[in-house]
């Protein structure tokens, strides 16, 4: 927080030149990031002769909304933004709860071998994903857990990220309010919830909505996992749009994604003012 | 400091701990295998793991209702596998690893191999002589590609072929005979006519590039030319005359005479290439799209038409009651009525020679001659080159060096880098196991 007012006293004492120049940055960042936004946005309403055509179509005409009606209609479009919900829902349930608890005990208990605790989920977040799928693979489906839920969510619910940036986090809390709280008799759970959550709030949004945002993304793990719409979540579904040999359509591939895409824009758009909200409350007056 | 070293001794015991918890994980991996019965009960439906090539998933539900109609008793679950064959292959792998094994994979003329190799397929052979079933009437060519050491791995499916496909407009414009080219030669001639006719945005031909199987219609250009990528298990890319073929891959790239692209078919039927290699497997999808007139012919070069698509197969490590069954739903898949049903919503070859004497098939090809082009087309393939389709990571790896040169590298030094990469890994991951 403090680096944050640094930054924006520091902002007072630019000239109008260094603004200028902080200013075409940021078009030019903005540009770079909405352009291929804009592109798929624009070509989901094409129609599909329109979508290669040079010179480049930059606004949709005549615009059409078949490539929506197609993708909800040629896949089960509805089972599969479910599945994603569901999976995402209890993925993000499961991590927040987990980080939390984890970094709470590995940063404000004392314990013996609480360090070393620490390191091995450290070490935990540095193996790929990729590497554990095929003995995962192998536990879940010995289990009979394909094509389950608790198949996709449990071997993903492991979370060595939030841990790693909520253990942080607490740690760079003020060591006197803590003392405080435990001075005025607060237990273990009450120091959580009263003391170092509300202070946390900022940090543990930005988590919550990274842990989101990739459980909503995940393909490798829940693509072995099912079989079909019963289990499988959206990014599996949309593929079938897609097709080696058949020539891409990519009119209903844009409208797919626009439509996956939606939900996670709609959750930042919330969450991204609970983030400011949580940064300017301060719980120091410095 | 005193801390320091604590936390280092821990670390280290850290790093310890976790390297035997990942040991223990993967040990679970070897248990299922042995017990290999498919994780499905004994009783359960079929698992066929498909990518429904070709956008197919409707025709082979098709087909599966069908089976089910003929075979009382059996029945299928068709299964996404995937949005391509590598990806078929990826589930199957860690499906091999961890039990519950589909009984039918879709396996490409890349996939399949590796598989059989690591006898992870069960050969076809024995199980369709006990089930009576003959195989004197698929096409030769299509059913001996899943030949090795006198067993056959799998049965052909969606199997397809290059295609030529040009804008008739465009070639009437360029005051061209309506016909493709015979050799690449008479391309190379035609070429700057095509180009003076689709002017500065547009481009003569279209291709795909290495991560979308240029390495496949590459084999033509390279046969055409007397070359080829290898010799049995000889790797033979830095033979002069596929070095001369790689080469004229990359004059059409600098001559700006070919553009590469993902899927040359949505700039063909666009009309922004005036002719574009495809797979025959898109044909129905131009047709549909093209808003002009096309053709389709032979690929230049005589004989020089790599085959090419997919199969399926059945993993070894099935109960042999699940693989009978497998057996007979794999044949009923590929016998001569499913091929007329699924190459014509499709646009893949018919596998069995005696599609061409079925009256719906026959009425099919009179009514659509390109598909017609397509179909005889395929009594001049040539099996294609181990060190595409038979060496792991094959394809890519060709790909990757194709890539390189269409954009400007040296082609004899890319070859010969390739060879290298290519007769490694023959010696070390084929060799032993022949």
């Amino acid at each position: 927080m403090s680096t944050h007012l640094q930054v924006s006293q520091g902002d007072r004492h630019r000239t109008p030149l260094m603004s200028a120049a902080g200013y075409a940055a940021m078009v030019l960042v903005v540009l770079i990031i909405a352009v291929p936004l804009f592109w798929i946005l624009i070509t989901s309403f094409k129609e599909r002769q329109d979508i290669y055509v040079r010179p480049a179509q930059y606004w949709p005409s005549p615009a059409t909304t078949d490539n929506y009606r197609d993708t909800v209609t040629s896949i089960p479009f509805p089972a599969y933004f479910r599945n994603s919900l569901i999976i995402t829902a209890l993925l993000a349930a499961a991590k927040i709860t987990l980080g939390v608890l984890s970094a709470y005990a590995l940063s404000l208990l004392r314990f013996p071998g609480r360090n070393l605790v620490f390191l091995i989920v450290i070490a935990a977040l540095m193996v790929p994903n990729q590497i554990t799928v095929i003995s995962n693979y192998a536990l879940v489906a010995q289990l009979g857990w394909r094509n389950t839920f608790q198949g996709i969510v449990i071997p993903l619910a492991g979370v060595a990220f939030g841990t790693f940036l909520m253990r942080n986090q607490f740690l760079s809390l003020p060591t006197e309010i803590i003392e405080a709280a435990r001075l005025d008799g607060a237990g273990p759970m009450k120091l959580l919830w009263r003391v170092v959550m509300p202070m946390s709030w900022p940090t543990l949004v930005a988590f919550s909505l990274i842990t989101v945002v990739n459980e909503w993304n995940e393909y490798l793990w829940p693509f072995l996992m099912s079989d079909n719409e019963k289990t499988a979540p959206l990014q599996v579904g949309l593929t079938l749009l897609q097709n080696n040999e058949g020539g891409n359509n990519w009119g209903p591939v844009m409208a797919g994604t626009v439509l996956t895409v939606l939900p996670i824009l709609i959750l930042f758009l919330f969450l991204q003012r609970q983030m400011i909200k949580g940064l300017t409350a301060g719980a120091v007056k410095s | 400091m005193k801390d320091l070293t604590r936390r280092g001794f821990l670390g280290l015991a850290g790093a310890a701990g976790v390297a035997a918890g990942l040991a223990a994980c993967a040990g679970t991996g070897s248990a299922p295998s042995a017990s290999g019965g498919g994780g499905a009960a004994a009783g359960g439906p079929l698992q066929f793991w498909s990518n429904h090539p070709g956008t197919s998933k409707d025709t082979e539900a098709k087909l599966i209702e069908a089976f089910q109609k003929a075979n009382p008793g059996i029945t299928v679950s068709l299964i996404d596998g995937g949005k391509n064959y590598e990806e078929v292959a990826q589930k199957f792998n860690a499906a091999l690893a961890g039990g519950q094994l589909p009984d039918v994979i879709v396996a490409s003329d890349v996939t399949w191999f590796n598989f059989a190799l690591n006898k992870q397929l069960a050969p076809l052979d024995d199980l369709l002589a006990a089930a009576g079933l003959k195989t004197d009437d698929y096409v030769d060519a299509l059913y001996n590609d899943y030949k090795f050491n006198g067993k056959h791995y799998a049965l052909p499916f969606a199997r397809s072929t290059p295609l030529f496909y040009y804008n008739k407009a465009m070639w009437t414009a360029a005051g061209l005979p309506d016909r493709g080219p015979t050799t690449w030669d008479e391309f190379k001639e035609w070429a700057p006519k095509l180009a003076a006719v689709a002017g500065a945005d547009k481009v003569a031909l279209q291709l795909a590039d290495g991560s979308n199987y240029l390495d496949w219609y590459f084999q033509n250009m390279a046969w055409s030319m007397g070359g080829q990528l290898s010799k049995e298990w000889t790797a033979t890319a830095s033979d002069p005359k596929t070095v001369a073929a790689g080469q004229f891959l990359q004059d059409l790239a600098k001559n700006k005479w070919a553009k590469f692209s993902k899927s040359p078919d949505a700039e063909f039927s666009a009309g922004i290439a005036a002719a574009c290699l495809q797979s025959t497997g898109t044909l129905g999808g131009i047709t549909k799209n093209a808003k002009f007139e096309f053709g389709t012919a032979f690929l230049p070069g005589d004989g020089a038409c790599p085959t090419g698509g997919a199969g399926v197969a059945i993993p070894a490590g099935l109960s042999d009651e699940r693989k009978k069954n497998a057996v007979k739903f794999i044949e009923f898949l590929t016998n001569t009525e499913s091929t007329v049903t699924f190459t014509q919503a499709t646009g893949y070859m018919p596998v069995r020679k005696s599609a061409l004497d079925n009256e719906a098939e026959k009425a099919f090809l009179e009514k659509n001659p390109r598909a017609k082009v397509a179909v005889q087309q395929l009594s001049k393939t040539r099996s294609q080159d181990n060190a595409r389709v038979l060496v792991p990571g094959g394809g890519a790896r060709i790909g990757k060096a194709l890539d390189q040169i269409a954009q400007g590298g040296d082609v004899a030094t890319v070859f010969a880098a390739l060879d290298k990469e290519t007769q490694a890994a023959i010696d070390s991951q084929i060799k032993p196991k022949l």
